[in-house]
């Protein structure tokens, strides 16, 4: 018999249910449309850092960037795996409603990054602050989500560890470099701030995924942490923080944003998918993946075949 | 026939290998999985797998991790400012791999 809501929350806590379990319909969407955003901005992430491969300045830093690509890649995967096992979706639907721009990601894989200088803005600050978050979905009460969370939170450490390396090296180089450096993280700081979204009060989806133990923290309190271990990195390294968004820590460790200070227009014009440099982002993925639709289809004729006949042999 | 059988101790675990049962059908093979590897050890669940249904690759066949120097893959590699606690246990659990491969 199908778990009511009521019994879902009584028992939501670390890992509490799985494929095995007859979850009612509020559960299960609310957990696809998490896992779908999550696996969707790993792949635009991959995307976005993809021409990196080519414009690495040295051996070392190509070859860790083609790994991070491949990473991220296989993120994607697992979270689309852990997403189609809820029964609302299938990957191939999540997968073409991506490309069709129905499918959302997180703000940052909406802008372009076209220099080298930008890479640590996404390889060191966007990849710290997804794996703070990252770090607490492995509670989360979706048993599959929390599994994907243990592989992608041993790859992740790398990610960052790279991308800090990067602007160690940037800040440590020229003066022009310096400078460049300095310029990206202007540019990326503000959208960086909105990448755990708007403050509480205006986030609709938070309250039944903390209920029924899909996430465990709050976006205020994650943007916090993030803030406590990354704000003083940047000093480290030499960069300036912006006068604007304002952003002032209190006395208890939390920090305040001044929302005034951040362009919520252009967020949420992104979240819809309808911000014009976001929509290249979306195009630009959709043409990769038809100009590769021949090898799908070859797997998929390989699987018919093996379905219809009795070897069982379709890896050969 | 031979079923493999992979055991989860608590709500949540993995399923790991623990052994293998012989049965004609897949009823038997759960009630046996049940007996033999469910009994003692604490079990949530059992899965039970036909043994030809099992693929398998091993170390005679496949060099796991490539051929060639792979430690820009990791982030004990990438000496920096220490790092934020989560990406720390990240590292952890990557030196640990590298201990356990033998490239340490
Ligand atoms: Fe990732
Ligand atoms: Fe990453």
């Amino acid at each position: 018999m199908t778990m009511d809501v009521e019994e879902v929350k009584r028992r939501a806590g670390p890992r509490e249910f799985s494929p095995a379990d007859d979850l009612p319909e509020e559960y299960r969407t609310a957990a696809t449309r998490m896992l779908e955003f999550h696996a969707n901005s790993e792949i635009m992430g991959a995307y976005l850092e993809r021409p990196f491969i080519r414009q690495s300045p040295s051996l070392e830093r190509k070859l860790a960037f083609s790994a991070k690509v491949q990473d991220e890649i296989g993120h994607g995967q697992l979270l689309y795996r852990a997403a189609e096992s809820l029964g609302i979706k299938t990957r191939e639907e999540m997968l073409s409603d991506l490309a069709n721009g129905d499918g959302k990601f997180l703000n940052c894989f909406h802008y372009p990054m076209t220099e080298w200088e930008e890479t640590p803005m996404i390889a060191f600050f966007v990849d710290g602050a997804a794996m703070r978050r990252q770090a607490t979905l492995k509670q989360s009460s979706w048993e599959p989500y929390a599994h994907a969370m243990d592989k992608v939170c041993f790859e992740e450490g790398f990610h960052v560890k790279h991308g800090e390396s990067i602007l160690a090296e940037l800040m440590n180089g020229s003066r022009k470099e310096q400078r460049l450096t300095q310029a990206a993280f202007e540019e990326w700081w503000p959208r960086i701030l909105q990448f755990f979204g708007p403050t509480d009060d205006q986030s609709t989806h938070h309250d039944f995924a903390a209920d029924v133990g899909l996430k465990t923290m709050t976006n205020d309190e994650l943007r916090t942490a993030f803030l406590n271990s990354y704000l003083p990195k940047a000093e480290t390294y030499g960069l300036e923080i912006p006068d604007e968004p304002r952003i002032r820590q209190n006395d208890d460790g939390t920090w305040d944003v001044v929302e005034d200070d951040l362009d919520w227009e252009e967020f949420f014009s992104i979240a819809k998918n309808e911000y014009e440099p976001g929509l290249g982002q979306i195009n630009a993925r959709k043409e990769a993946q038809a100009a590769v639709e021949w090898v799908r289809e070859v797997l998929d004729d390989r699987e018919a075949m093996a379905a219809g006949g009795h070897t069982g042999q379709a890896a050969d | 026939m031979i079923w493999e059988v992979f055991r989860q101790e608590a709500a949540g675990d993995y399923h790991a290998h623990c052994g293998n049962v012989h049965a004609p059908d897949r009823e038997m093979a759960l009630l046996f999985a049940e007996i033999q590897h469910g009994r003692r050890k604490p079990t949530n669940s059992l899965w039970v797998v036909p043994q030809d249904e099992v693929g398998e690759v091993d170390t005679d066949e496949a060099v796991f991790g490539g051929t060639t120097d792979k430690s820009y893959r990791f982030a004990q590699t990438y000496s920096v400012e220490p790092a934020a606690e989560e990406v720390e246990a990240s590292e952890e659990e990557q030196t640990e791999a590298e201990r356990k491969r033998g490239d340490l």
